[in-house]
């Protein structure tokens, strides 16, 4: 009975690992680093498990988990609540409908597709900011941070393909 | 790497489309969710406040772990680097404490000449300054917003409004409060007004973040003439800020304005300290109270 229930709980803790990422890129994408202005063109890290789960395993990650991760999202990071929430669901949306594409033979695919979503979103995100708050924000530093994120992209999802061939196809 | 679900026969065909339909049709009603939270935040821009409030609160524990393996980390790197500097720091610091030493003196024989007019005028002094010392936890800036979390709230005594400022001058004000979180909106940000007076010349202006890391000055007098390296002090007009904080130098003018360097760096802020400047007293009386007591001569 025991065994059964530890059983039961590990294959939840696996099962939760997608929803788990994300709520810790978040919070990741908001503590202070030890790099000066590091801040201000921060990588979009939860935007990051977004995309990745919804190619690899929309089933675990769904858009209500897209929607709560941006609420938190824009909570953090004083941005009008709901914001957040409703890019990452559309991001969600998108990469699921071009999820075998996106998956593709190889990384670079995988890497472009991210590419195009960031890009898109941040510039859908500086668009509806701009209109919310009737005033023009500064377009560099947004391009300068879709850059970041395009650039190291490869370092947080190597720690995700770990983290799901580890806990997932254990499983 | 990729795992794609995969199935045959006849359940695919009537179960994929199903869950593509369910799929989409959940994501349509949280982006409407979402869209009338957006909606909601410019009606009710209090009620969404408080749940930012409540939020952040909730996930500063958990901010607070996160972070403190980074700060313990940047505090040893720091402390190495002090011991290998230490003989000429030392050095710098001896000629420091001289030439304090004779501030020191000349600010006594001012202080007990200021007083002594003070009372022949019958001047009525301002309250004094109460301080709240926090830790910043998380930088929220990102390319739309300058801000910074700190772990104080209500529970220790911050109110909206209150200065915030480092040991080199001031960076900004709190516009969100939790119990126990709260979060700094600093003078950079493209919301950021602030009245000010270039120190020396008296002129007037008011400060404007622009997200950049350069604040500009306007409303300056027609006439203003400054020179690059003026202070630019708080004046203290509407009550916001208190009169005298220091806020930055100014720089060369460009297309007519002026910039101003900010006093702080805000690339690096670890720690804060809140300023009270209640005009009525207030929920700092006592802490103001402990520090005149402190600062009271024995």
């Amino acid at each position: 009975m025991l065994a059964f229930l530890w059983q039961r709980l590990d294959q939840g803790a696996r099962l939760a690992l997608p929803c788990a990422t994300v709520l810790a890129f978040t919070l990741l994408g908001a503590i202070t680093w030890p790099l000066p202005y590091f801040g201000e063109v921060a990588p979009p890290l939860a935007l990051m498990a977004v995309y990745y789960w919804a190619i690899h395993r929309p089933d675990l990650f769904r858009p209500g988990m897209a929607f709560l991760v941006g609420l938190l999202n824009d909570a953090l990071h004083f941005l009008p609540l709901g914001l957040s929430a409703l890019l990452f669901v559309a991001a969600h949306q998108f990469v699921f409908s071009q999820r075998r594409f996106f998956a593709g033979h190889s990384f670079y695919m995988m890497w472009w597709g991210f590419a195009l979503t960031v890009l898109i979103v941040m510039f859908a995100e500086w668009t509806l900011l701009d209109l919310l708050r009737r005033q023009m924000i500064p377009l560099m530093p947004v391009f300068l941070q879709a850059l970041l994120a395009i650039v190291i992209f490869p370092l947080p999802c190597w720690v995700l393909i770990r983290l799901q061939r580890t806990a997932l196809s254990a499983g | 790497m990729t795992v794609l679900p995969r199935s045959t026969g006849w359940s695919s065909i009537v179960a994929l489309p199903w869950r593509s339909l369910n799929q989409r049709f959940s994501a349509f009603v949280f982006m409407m969710a979402a869209l009338g939270l957006l909606i909601l935040g410019r009606i009710q821009p209090s009620l969404i406040e408080d749940t930012r409030a409540h939020v952040v609160d909730g996930a500063m524990p958990i901010l607070d772990a996160i972070a403190w393996p980074m700060t313990a980390a940047e505090n040893a790197a720091a402390r190495v680097k002090s011991y290998m500097s230490l003989q000429e720091e030392n050095q710098r610091l001896r000629a420091d404490n001289a030439q304090l030493v004779q501030w020191q003196n000349a600010l006594t024989a001012l202080q007990d000449e200021n007083r002594e007019l003070r009372t022949l005028l019958n001047f009525q002094t301002e309250p004094g300054l109460a301080y709240i010392s926090a830790r910043v936890i998380a930088d929220t800036g990102g390319p739309f917003v300058r801000g910074l979390l700190i772990t104080a709230g209500k529970l220790d005594g911050v109110r909206e409004g209150m200065a915030a400022m480092t040991g080199d001058g001031l960076i900004g004000r709190v516009v969100e409060a939790g119990d126990w979180s709260s979060r700094v909106l600093l003078i950079t940000d493209l919301n950021s007004r602030i009245p000010v007076t270039i120190a020396g010349s008296g002129d007037r202006a008011i400060l404007a973040g622009d997200n950049s890391n350069e604040l500009k000055l306007f409303y300056l007098p027609q006439d203003a003439m400054l020179n690059p390296g003026a202070r630019v002090v708080t004046s203290g007009h509407g009550g916001v800020f208190p009169p005298g904080l220091p806020v930055g130098v100014v720089t060369v003018a460009e297309r007519g304005v002026y910039g101003v360097t900010p006093a702080a760096d805000l690339g690096r802020v670890n720690y804060v300290r809140l300023v009270d400047f209640s005009l009525k007293g207030g929920a700092f009386n006592p802490l103001q109270t402990g520090i005149e007591a402190a600062n009271k001569p024995n």
